[in-house]
């Protein structure tokens, strides 16, 4: 048999080891944010709720709660808080009930 | 409102807050038996095999998409013990997308209420979860108020390996990963 099969079997793309192994293309997912508190202002974090398109983002008690239920990862805040936000390469989501999936970021920005 | 009340999530008990409890070291080891019990029993009920149903209310169709691509030889997902089934008589797990279009409630109910016991329900992508639509004539905001949901999987949409995350959250392979902690996002915390 020509060697090509062979070679072609044995570098082939195979299926996913996920769950068992980490999957490479999972990094190249669009993920959902996460903040650098010392760098959110409040004036910053309400272009962010501003700009968001589905209400993920909101101030509750001074601090900014990420709703990655309903994140799109579109990233849009991303492109307004600069530095102070970053893709958070988490695809592993599912949860329970909305509740955990609730995250509180404090504003410890500069005043 | 033509929903299903029978259904709604609110008929469950409210939690306990732990750390308002004067027992709470003995009443959380009991519920660590239980939950020990439960799990084994989950695990005999399904085999740690599931037969998933879906069904679309309303969504643009890239849930869809990427639910059908776990069929692909890249993700397998019989591999696992999962399969898809065309009848929800033969389904555990209702997999719903979509923000829960009204023309879809009595489909929905009708669906779940054709689900042998036990069951449970799976909602995927952030406008079944109240993300994107906002309630107005023709739609809800989410399957939340409509059905009792046990797993939810955030994306927009979720991509294959988050589904089957969510999927083996489901059948509580990776129950040992249902944990508040293990969101790795540098400096959030929980309200």
């Amino acid at each position: 048999m020509a060697l090509w099969f062979w070679r072609g079997v044995r570098r082939g793309i195979v299926t996913t080891r996920y769950p068992a192994r980490a999957d490479g293309s999972a990094a190249t997912l669009p993920t959902p944010p996460a903040f650098d508190a010392s760098q959110l202002t409040p004036e910053l974090v309400q272009q962010m709720i501003d700009i968001c398109p589905s209400r993920a983002l909101e101030l509750a008690e001074g601090q900014l709660v990420l709703d990655l239920g309903r994140c799109t990862a579109c990233q849009r805040c991303l492109e307004v808080a600069g530095p102070a936000g970053h893709p958070s390469q988490q695809f592993e989501l599912a949860a329970h009930d909305l509740g955990q999936l609730r995250l509180c970021f404090p504003l410890e920005g500069p005043k | 409102m033509n929903v299903l009340e029978s259904a709604a999530p609110n008929s469950r008990p409210v939690p306990v807050r732990w750390s308002q409890n004067p027992k709470a070291d003995s009443v959380s080891s009991e519920v660590a038996r239980v939950s020990a019990e439960l799990r084994e029993t989950i695990s005999r009920l399904f085999g740690r095999s599931l037969h998933i149903r879906t069904i679309d209310t309303g969504s643009c169709a890239s849930c869809e998409s990427e639910i059908r691509l776990l069929t692909a030889p890249h993700y397998d997902l019989h591999r696992l013990g999962l399969f898809f089934t065309p009848a929800p008589r033969h389904a555990d797990c209702l997999l719903v997308t979509g923000p829960g279009a009204l023309a879809m409630d009595h489909a929905l109910q009708a669906t779940y209420e054709a689900m042998p016991d036990p069951k449970i329900v799976v909602t995927v992508g952030a406008c079944a979860l109240g993300g994107v639509f906002v309630p107005d004539r023709f739609t809800h905001d989410g399957v939340g108020r409509l059905l009792p949901i046990d797993v939810v999987i955030p994306g927009c949409p979720p991509s294959p390996l988050a589904l089957l995350q969510g999927l083996l959250v489901g059948v509580d392979r990776l129950h040992a990963s249902i944990n508040p902690d293990r969101f790795r996002f540098s400096g959030a915390s929980r309200p």
